[in-house]
């Protein structure tokens, strides 16, 4: 089985930890989205009902 | 020489340059860098829409203290679903059916969890080695195997992901040559090509083998972490 070649296995480890954490990651951490997750307010919202003006 | 069905899997290098890094460079490419627009293109928010997605699915279940975890846990989860999509298509190598690469992305992550555990909770953490309620004459057998469940799990991660993906793309690579061949019996060959397109079907649970291997991360770091 060539996974079993132990040849460029050191090779092989560093290089994907080098992507994973200098390619990988920056470009997931530019994502900035436009709501967040955060956690759950303690109180609820009260919200006033509207009537949708059909003009 | 002759090709085996096994050289599919050796990692490629051309005139003595190791092709790997192109293959898993390449996934990088496909996701585009954010833009500070409010509205992006389409494929920037299908991409940030499953990441917030991702996120929360992963970090969810987990307290403040684990959230921490939450952009390695997105990015490996990337990294490994586009590599093995890839490799899906024709003529791709995939990295990650080498070993290496699983265990290197395998045991830091485990024994970050492990040492997470042992460092904050000690006492936690080595109670999970006895379940609750096993009769006296039991705990040392227990202890040891609960030992052993936990110190092979590096190596059930890694193994599992490699072996998945080699068993799939073998399985594709065996059915598509005895596909070939048998066109001109034509019976068989309507047979043997449902096969293979059921067959690329299954395949894409190679995605799902991400899921595995994310959320069983997820648990251990679970386990360790909170309770």
């Amino acid at each position: 089985m060539p996974q079993l070649n132990p040849n460029p296995w050191l090779f092989i480890m560093i290089i994907s930890w080098l992507t994973f954490s200098m390619i990988i990651q920056p470009k997931v951490l530019t994502f900035v989205s436009t709501n967040p997750p955060s956690s759950k307010t303690h109180t609820t919202p009260s919200t006033t009902p509207w009537t949708w003006p059909w003009t | 020489m002759n090709l085996s069905f096994f050289d599919q899997f050796s990692s490629p290098s051309l005139l003595g340059i190791p092709l790997i890094l192109i293959s898993m460079t390449f996934p990088a490419l496909l996701l585009p860098s954010m833009d500070n627009r409010w509205i992006t293109n389409r494929l920037s928010t299908l991409q940030l829409w499953f990441i917030n997605l991702v996120t929360k699915q992963l970090m969810s279940p987990l307290y403040k203290k684990g959230h921490k975890w939450a952009l390695i846990q997105t990015s490996l989860m990337f990294f490994l679903l586009l590599i093995n999509l890839l490799g899906l298509l024709p003529y791709t190598f995939t990295p990650t059916t080498q070993l290496s690469i699983n265990l290197a992305l395998a045991f830091p992550l485990w024994l970050a969890t492990l040492l997470t555990g042992l460092r904050n909770q000690p006492s936690a953490s080595l109670w999970h080695l006895l379940p609750e309620g096993t009769p006296t004459p039991r705990i040392p057998a227990l202890i040891l195997i609960e030992t052993t469940s936990l110190l092979i799990r590096p190596q059930a991660l890694r193994v599992r992901l490699s072996a998945n993906l080699t068993a799939g793309h073998l399985l594709i690579q065996l059915i598509s040559t005895a596909t070939m061949p048998l066109s001109t019996t034509m019976p068989a060959v309507s047979l043997l090509s449902l096969l293979l397109l059921f067959l690329l079907t299954i395949l894409q649970e190679a995605e799902a083998i991400i899921q595995a291997y994310v959320f069983v991360l997820l648990l251990s770091l679970y386990l360790q972490e909170n309770i």
